[in-house]
Order: structure tokens, then sequence, then C-alpha cells
């Protein structure tokens, strides 16, 4: 199981967990390996069919990170992706995707370091849960 | 030289970037490019040391030129850093710049995996999903409309006033509308200014001045707005201009009619302290210096047979027979500057105010120290005399759980004003603050401060809600209050003034529905961004500047009034046609149910229903291209250009999941 290095896709908002990828890369910080980043104009903008496709292709763990509430660049598109989230994860759970599997988060743009605890923290999780057709 | 294009044959380059030894010393460059070569429609694939120096834009220039290519590849930094650069290089090529994708290969791998073969294959990765991307981005037309310079500023106080002098440049006209029937707003109507203590109506007259003599401001006063459609560059706006049955250019404001008047109500620009006549000017010194006919009270429109005023006037100016008018302007930008209310005091009965004499707000304060008010300046209780003492209490509505829990910014400098102005008056008065914490922001306030202080008592108190007036036995008014330690306080006062906080104008709920316009938790309207944008709005074309957007001094209103000018100015120039952003919503008709959930879910109103055709369609000059419609559509109509379905799907399957 140590070998076992997660698949994960990663839709960044551009505005501000983007940037908090990027801030994080200058700072010489290490992303998981088998990490696909997205690059979407608003969390607001990702269809759940993008997640699906995602585990569908193979992807052990799936993202969405957004900009925090309340600082949305449009507003409040953050908000529609929590309300997706939300139930989204119930249907991931009916078709046997554990919840975990599948996060949420806010990373401002100035957030690099919490941008890296959230996708070091969703390899571990992954790693612990193990590949996702088995 | 001109490029065929065949829209068939795809013809890519993927130009990979060494970043100086950034990427070259992470990845195998050789494996790297030779697996991009061999991509599908892949024409040339080419390493180069910088391709963001000079030379790299120049190579990839002649590189589109030479090959002929229609979609490129940039394998290399962030888009964030050099997205534009490229497609602006692209766009001297001849190519669309939105045919360019990039493939960001630095931050995404060369500098967060630290094994060089992991990271070589990443590289692989990223550059597939980005050349198969790529192939299907279309070519997006930046598109172009007409618009109208022209500006509607609302509200004539310091802000809109302001706003509407910036805005008055050659070749643009300006409408400022005003409420009331005089311009200036609260401020004109104080006699000093905190903290230097300039005289308001000295820095004041000469702007008002300016605005009634340009020749590029219309101003109406004693209008309203009625209703605004269109979007950005091109308003229509209806204004109603009510009524004033004065002939504004016959009459000299020589005040005949006024004093002919037979009518006595309360004035309510000397915040009901004295009486007007029904025909009248809101004060002295109110421009433009013409009165307006309060039609509530004047005994001709109760049906009376007076003409007192019309008889009096040696010009002939009253016109009983004038009807509103409703006016329709285009305009291609909208500045709010429709200011702000004060807390009302009675809410909290423990204050008395109301019930007791010369218990008084602020704003009725400061008309009693202005030289036009109704004691014509004099410090006087209601029984003519001077009083002995004066409590000023602070933050009344402001800061509080059970009323406004925000801070009203500029109640501390006026509070500081009124005990330096008694002071001078009233030398042996014996001034008392009751404050929780000083606000003193701004240039020059804690200097004021300092200065005042050794004039009065202060008491400082935990919270503003623990202080109490009633009337003892001597009927006179007794402040209780307590002090930070908890101790109480008691002492008798001739005269209070309550510093009653900033709220949001009357009108606020109704203009914003009239703009489509958010309002805060308080009810103040939203910026786009409190530190970046603070003057713009989620409505592109609708500007605020003021106390509208919430609590702030003088100097913030009238810079944020400039600055909103000065988005209009450099946004809608005479002549030029606005461009509007490529990256847009795009609704296919014949998958398009007629739902609506994307017109409800759209934060820029950008969403139309079209009632005919049964479906929604999008405005081009309103959408920022968020997506967040075509994530919504349950019919998959909509597509964001640039990042459709199709094409983050493609992305998505074209990453190597093995």
């Amino acid at each position: 199981m140590n070998n076992f290095s997660p698949k994960i896709t990663a839709f960044l908002c551009n505005w501000c967990s983007y940037a908090a990828a990027d801030k994080a890369a200058s700072a010489q910080k290490v992303f998981p390996d088998n990490m696909n980043i997205i690059r979407v104009m608003c969390s607001g903008m990702v269809d759940p069919q993008y997640v699906l496709a995602a585990f569908k292709k193979g992807a052990d763990g799936v993202m969405i990170l957004g900009c925090h509430p309340g600082d949305c660049h449009y507003r409040e598109g953050n908000h529609k992706a929590l309300r997706r989230y939300h139930l989204l994860g119930k249907m991931l759970a009916e078709l046997g995707i554990a919840a975990e599997r599948f996060k949420l988060e806010w990373v401002s743009a100035s957030e690099a370091d919490k941008f890296i605890k959230v996708i070091t923290d969703m390899e571990t999780t992954l790693k612990s849960l193990g590949p996702i057709n088995k | 030289m001109p490029i065929k294009k065949d829209k068939n044959i795809k013809r890519v380059g993927i130009f990979v970037c060494e970043c100086g030894p950034n990427i070259k010393n992470a990845l195998n460059m050789e494996e790297v490019v030779s697996f991009a070569a061999g991509l599908e429609s892949v024409v040339l694939a080419k390493q180069f040391s910088l391709l963001c120096s000079d030379t790299g834009k120049n190579l990839i220039k002649q590189e589109i030129i030479k090959q002929k290519l229609n979609r490129v590849v940039i394998a290399a930094c962030s888009p964030r850093e050099h997205e534009i650069t490229f497609r602006k290089v692209a766009q001297e090529a001849g190519l669309n710049p939105y045919l360019v994708q990039i493939a960001n290969i630095r931050e995404h791998c060369a500098w967060v995996i630290k094994d060089k073969d992991k990271a070589t294959q990443k590289a692989k990765s990223i550059i597939r999903a980005a050349l198969q991307r790529v192939l299907l981005h279309e070519p997006l037309e930046i598109k172009k409309i007409d618009c109208s310079p022209d500006v509607l500023v609302i509200g004539a106080g310091m802000a809109g006033m302001e706003a509407a002098l910036t805005a008055a440049q050659k070749g643009r006209k300006v409408y400022l509308v005003e409420n009331s029937p005089s311009i200036g707003g609260r401020t004109v109507r104080c006699e000093k200014i905190p903290p230097k203590l300039e005289c308001a109506s000295c820095i004041l007259e000469p702007k008002m001045a300016s605005i009634l003599h340009s020749n590029n401001i219309q101003l109406l006063t004693y209008a309203e707005i009625e209703e605004a459609l269109g979007y950005f560059g091109n308003y229509i706006i209806k204004i109603r201009k009510k009524a004033r049955s004065i002939d504004m250019k016959a009459c000299i404001g020589c005040g005949a009619c006024y004093e002919a008047c037979p009518v006595k109500v309360k004035n309510e620009y000397n915040e009901g302290l004295n009486e007007r006549a029904a025909i009248h000017v809101p004060y002295i010194g109110a421009l433009p210096n013409v009165p307006v006919i309060d039609r509530e009270n004047c005994l001709r429109f109760k049906g009376e047979n007076c003409d007192a005023c019309a008889r009096s006037c040696p010009f002939n100016a009253v016109r009983f027979e004038e009807q509103d008018e409703i006016l329709e302007i285009k305009v291609g930008s909208v500045i709010l500057a429709t200011g702000y209310d004060l807390f009302n005091p009675s809410r909290i009965a423990e204050y008395g105010y109301g019930k007791f004499d010369d218990v008084y707000t602020n704003m009725e304060f400061e008309r009693i120290l202005n030289s036009n008010g109704p004691t014509e300046g004099k410090i006087v209780l209601k029984n003519n005399k001077a009083p002995n003492s004066i409590a000023i209490i602070n933050c009344v509505g402001s800061r509080s759980r059970e009323y406004n829990n925000y801070c009203s910014v500029v109640c501390c400098q006026q509070a500081l004003m009124f005990t330096s102005m008694i002071k001078e008056q009233l030398p042996n008065t014996k001034v008392t603050n009751i404050y929780s914490d000083m606000c003193l922001s701004g240039k020059g306030s804690q200097e004021f401060y300092d200065q005042v202080r050794g004039k009065a008592v202060f008491i400082h108190t935990a919270s503003p809600d623990k202080t109490r007036i009633r009337k003892n036995l001597q009927g006179k008014l007794e402040v209780r209050t307590a002090s930070l330690l908890g101790l109480e306080k008691s002492f008798d006062a001739d005269m209070v003034i309550l510093m009653t906080g900033i709220v949001p104008n009357k009108y606020a709920a109704k203009v914003a529905g009239i703009f489509g316009l958010c309002r805060d938790q308080n009810g103040f309207f939203s910026e786009e961004n409190t530190k970046l944008a603070p003057t713009t709005t989620a409505i592109k074309g609708v500007l605020i500047a003021g106390r509208c957007q919430g609590p702030k001094d003088i100097e913030s209103s009238v810079a944020q009034g400039a600055s909103a000018a000065g988005k209009v100015l450099s946004g809608l120039i005479q002549g030029e046609q606005i461009e509007l952003e490529a990256m847009v919503a795009k609704i296919n008709e014949d998958l398009c149910s007629g739902c609506k959930i994307c017109v409800e879910l759209c934060p820029y109103k950008a969403i139309d229903f079209d009632k005919e055709k049964k479906v929604s369609s999008v405005n081009a000059a309103l959408c920022k291209g968020c997506g967040v419609c075509s994530s919504a559509c349950p019919s998959g109509a909509i597509e964001n250009k640039n990042f459709t379905p199709l094409e983050i799907f493609t992305e998505i399957n074209n990453f190597n999941y093995e």
C-alpha cells in the first residue's frame, strides 16, 4: 500500500486557488505526484458531470477548490459550488464512492500553505482508502 | 503576409520553454519534446530557453507564420503569468488569441515533483491534455458595441457633486438628479467641518456654483428615478421631475412669496426646529435659490382659493398648473451617490428623545450651531436660556448588539467639534462626553482630539447602551451612566446631544431594486470588492460613491465620487466602441428548454428570457464568463466560450491516469 500513489483530479478556480497553487509551487513545495489540475474560471463553473468524468476516468479522489465564501470573484459562484457539492456527495455515496474521495475546500490566493495542506490531506486519506476500484 | 487557414486541418505548434534552468533541469526535455512532436496534428514541437523573452516571442511568431500554425500550445509557466503575453504573440502573428493553450509544466510539474522521471511523465500528460483541448478551441470574436459616454449621477451631496464635476468633461453630458429641491446634501447644512473646523458653506458654495454653471451638467433637482432599462454603455432611464410649481427661469429668489404665504408647517430642513411656509426654499443659502410649493400643505392644493404667493411675486414665476414631468434619458453609466439617513433615537426609549425637551440629535444640533439655522447659531435651550451643562452621548444606535453593530466612523469627530464649538461660544458651560471608544480615523483627527480633550469631561464607558436619561424631581435632565470600571455615575445636564449613527437611506431598497444592486447585511449598497473595487458593483456600469456604500468621512466620500467618475471616464470614451468580454456564455437555442434556472442564477443579470422564443439569451455586454449558468443548465444548452464542457471533459480525459 505504501507504493500506492493516489490519482487526484483537482478543479481550481482561476482567481484564488489556482493562484495559491502557483504560490505554493514558487515556494518549492511538493505536490502529490499524481495530481491533475484543471483550471476553471470559478468553482461555480464545475458541472457535477466533470467530477463524475474524473472518477470514471480513474481518479481515486476529486477536489474542487474555490475562493472563500464572500471572496468569490463572481460574487457567489462558490456558494453554488457548495450547494452542488452536498448533493453530489450524496449521489456519489449511492454509487459506492466514499464521501472522503470528494472534497470541496476554500483556498484563497494567499493561502499557499493551506493549498498544500488540503492536497496532502487528501493524498493521505486516499492512501488509507486505497485505489478506488478495489 | 496573411496565412491561409483551412479550418478542417489542424496544424498545431507546441513550444516547450526551458525557463532557464527551472524547467530544463527538472525534466528530461528531449523526451518531452519528442513526445510532443508525435502527438495528433502537431506539425512542430520546439524547445527554447525562454519563450517570454523577445527572442522567444519572435520565434513563436515566425513559426506560426512559416508553418501556418492554427493552434498553439505553450508548455511553460502558469497561465496566470504569461497567458496574456502569448495570446498577444499569436494575435501579432495573425492567429486568433483564443487558439492558444498554456500547459503549465512549471508550477504544476517542474517545481513541485522532485523525481525527474515522474516529472517528465507528468509534463507529457499535461501537454497532451492541453493539446487535445486546444484542438477544440474556436476562434473567439472580440465584439464591440456603440455606447453613450453620458453619465447619470444620482444624489447631489458631497460624493455626487464630486462625481458630476469630475465626469463633466468636454463631450460628455452629466445628468445630476437630486431628490430634494436643493443640492449639497447634509454637509451644506452644517456650520463647520471637523477636524479643521472649516466653514462648510465657504468650501461648498464654489463647488455648488460650478455645478450650476457647468455647461456639461444638467441638474435636475426635485426629481427621482422611476425606471432603468438596458446595460453598461446603453441605459435608458426614466426620471420623474416633480412639479416645483415655480418657473425656475423667471424666479430670482427674492423671497417675497414665502413671506406672503399664510401656511406654517414644521421645517424639515431645520430638523423641525422651526417653521416654514408651504412655498419655501429649504434653508437660507440653498442652491438653486428657487422656492418650491409643498403641495401637501399648500392651501390652494387643499382646495382653497389662495394665491398669496402668486400675487406677491414680482416676476410672475408661480405655476400652480405645472405637472410632474417624465424625462427619458440615454446614458452609458450610472453613479449612485444617494447618501444616508441617521438612526432614529426614539427607538431607544432610555434616551427620552421626543419625550424630554432639550434632548437633540446631532443633526438638530448642527442646525442650532448654524448661523442660518433656527437660532442663528446661538446655543440656547427651549426656554431661550443658554445651557450651563451639556452632555454628548456617542454611539447612539451604533456598535450595539441590539441596533447596528457597525461603527458610523464620523460621529466621534463631530462630537469633538461640538465640544470645541460649545466651549468657544459658552466657555463656562460644562461639556461631558460619554463614549465607549474614540474612532479617530483620518488626517488630523487624533491631533484634534488632543486639542479638545482638556476642554471637557470625557467619561469612558464599557458600552454605549449603559447610558440612561431621565427627568429628576427638579425637572432637570439626569444622565446616568457607568464608567469603564463599572462605577455608576449620574449628573444633571441642561441639554443632551445624541450622536446618532449613519443608516442606509430610506430609498436604498427602491434604488437597489431599480438597478438590480445587492445590499450588504446592514442595507448599504454592496461594492464589487471592499479593498480593490470599492466603487464598482456587480452590475457593470453602475457605480457607487459616498455613504450609500457605508459610513465614511467626507474626504473618503469625495475621493470615491472622483474615483467613480474616473471609472466612467476611462471606461466609456466618446465615439469609441466598448470591447466586450470574449469568453462569455452562449446559449444553444435548440437545446434550451426555457426553464429559466440560469436567469435566476446569473449574478450579473446578464441572462434574459425571450418570451416569444421561450428561450434564455445572454447579453454579452454584461456576462463576465463565470460559467455558473453552464454548469447548472439541465439541458446542457449553455457553454462558456473557451471553457466549454467538451473542452473540459477532453482535458479531464487526456491526463494520464495510469
